[in-house]
């Protein structure tokens, strides 16, 4: 299972049942393939960058899921297959989300090693002076 | 003695590392777009002082973002 954020644009001509149905339809997707959704967000209305099948704004909706290769396939093949749906993008978050957590590891390592330089510098070595030690 | 001209020139730095930003996520249009100019080109490095790992993850999130039509690929 991996994280993927799956991203697509209804064309304006839909309406709000409109992409509540396709947002019923790609869960039911996913779950029944054994995925699962954290989050669907509904970004709303806004103007496309580009000209895309002739349509200048459209509606962005957001999933936040757990998936495998096999479920995005068919959730993409799904989305494809809608006339109402513009465009689709896929991206898998999970290394994303990996680096991000290193980084932070990092940094409160850092910074716990850090404090405890303030705390014991003066007392635990004499030679270098407590001001080096505060420095770094 | 020294004729050449003294150019002060600010040392850029990478607005990614001062600032701390760690995710540079392509759902961001507003941070995106201070790195894509007019013409909808992505800025080099020699101009905006982004470091190179974070202008990696600056393009592969312009280009995704094109993708899904949040900023432009070019303009006219």
């Amino acid at each position: 299972m991996r994280n993927y954020e799956i991203m697509f644009i209804v064309s304006p001509d839909g309406t709000e049942e409109d992409i509540d149905k396709i947002n019923g339809q790609i869960e039911g997707v996913i779950t029944a393939g054994g995925g699962k959704v954290d989050k669907i967000e509904k970004i709303g209305k806004r103007r496309l960058a580009y000209i895309v099948k002739k349509f200048r704004e459209g509606a962005y909706v957001l999933f936040t899921a757990q998936a495998d290769g096999a479920i995005v396939k068919e959730v993409e093949r799904r989305l494809r297959v809608m006339d109402l749906v513009i465009k689709y993008l896929t991206v898998r978050m999970d290394d994303d989300m990996k680096r991000l957590d290193k980084i932070k590891a990092h940094r409160q390592k850092r910074a716990a090693h850090r404090s405890r330089a303030r705390n014991e510098g003066g007392d635990r070595r004499q030679q270098p002076p407590p001001e080096q030690m505060v420095e770094e | 003695m020294a004729i050449q001209k003294q150019y002060y020139r600010r040392k850029k730095v990478c607005k990614f590392c001062v600032e701390r930003i760690d995710s540079i996520n392509y759902k961001d249009v507003k941070l995106l777009s201070q790195f894509v100019p007019e013409r909808a080109k992505i800025m080099p490095r020699r101009i905006s002082g982004v470091c190179t790992p974070h202008q990696r993850l600056l393009s592969d999130a312009i280009k995704k973002a094109r993708n899904i039509a949040l900023l432009p690929f070019a303009t006219e």
